[in-house]
């Protein structure tokens, strides 16, 4: 069965060509557009992967990993962020909130499914 | 007496804008100015915030690779636009706030000519997919121009050079691509 990944991103633009990107891959695709939205959507609808940005307004991507990470979902639940950000700084803020992996945009097609494969044993 | 009247233009800091780079800003004594042949720059503005960005790119449609050539332009301008983008929002600007100029875009000469048109589209149609609206444009034709960008008041100002510009070639938008790291 396909697995399915829930996409983060305020970005219209970005969460099209992600999408792409993964359907392409054989994954199933659902949306949210912020933190707030992916955590609506979260709801009674569990992935098995979860792929955020960092910058999005209400509720950023620190703010979503802490609030998943707070008992929401599976512990085992594998969250990438996928951002223009590459600070040491930011990293090491995610890996502490709880995030498996760090992503820089733009994104090359095939690492970020080697990575997506990776992360799903 | 309004903020822009109180500008004296000799006073200001001038910060050139090479291609690749995506910057925003709330300082008042700032103008960004770039020089554009095929090459866009977007200019956003965010009124309530009063926070001015601007970006410089120039994507080029290279030799097909596995056949997504069109996907990879894509890919780069999306980049671009988002880098300029979370530069706004990083200081204090809203999304659905931001309102777009567009410049540049130009046919310098024959063959790089269509690659003028293709950044111009795709400046539009991703302004249109984030419901940004474009306030204002001066683009295409066979000129090169200078912009000059006060980010924050979001004045812009392009006037045509004439003679010749050096046309730039396309370099890619940002050096690390899709770095992964798991940790």
């Amino acid at each position: 069965m396909a697995k399915k990944i829930l996409t983060v991103d305020d970005s219209p633009s970005m969460r099209m060509l992600l999408k792409s990107a993964l359907l392409e891959q054989g994954f199933e695709v659902f949306e949210a557009e912020d933190g707030v939205d992916a955590l609506e959507k979260l709801d009674g609808a569990e992935p098995d992967l979860v792929i955020t940005d960092i910058n999005m307004p209400r509720m950023d991507g620190f703010g979503l990993i802490t609030a998943l990470r707070d008992g929401r979902v599976r512990s085992s639940l594998p969250i990438l962020v996928l951002t223009t950000e590459a600070s040491d700084e930011k990293k090491a803020r995610a890996r502490n909130a709880g995030a498996t992996g760090w992503i820089v945009k733009p994104f090359d097609r095939d690492k970020l499914g080697a990575a997506i494969r990776r992360v799903l044993h | 007496m309004s903020l822009l009247s109180s500008i004296q233009p000799d006073q200001m800091r001038r910060v050139t804008i090479a291609q690749g780079h995506s910057v925003a800003s709330r300082d008042l004594d700032l103008v960004y100015t770039t020089v554009l042949g095929s090459c866009v720059a977007v200019c956003l503005y965010d009124s309530a915030a009063r926070v001015g960005g601007i970006n410089h790119f120039l994507l080029a449609d290279p030799a097909p690779i596995n056949g997504e050539s069109g996907q990879l332009l894509n890919r780069y301008g999306i980049h671009a636009m988002e880098l300029l983008i979370n530069e706004m929002i990083k200081r204090g600007a809203a999304r659905d706030r931001l309102r777009a100029r567009v410049y540049g875009g130009g046919s310098m000469r024959q063959g790089l000519g269509d690659i003028g048109t293709q950044n111009i589209a795709f400046a539009r149609r991703f302004l249109a997919n984030e419901g940004i609206p474009i306030l204002g444009e001066d683009v295409g034709g066979t000129s090169a121009r200078r912009v000059e960008f006060m980010p924050a008041y979001g004045r812009a100002r392009c006037k045509s050079i004439q003679g010749m510009v050096a046309e730039q070639q396309p370099v890619p938008v940002s050096a690390p691509c899709g770095d992964v790291e798991l940790f």
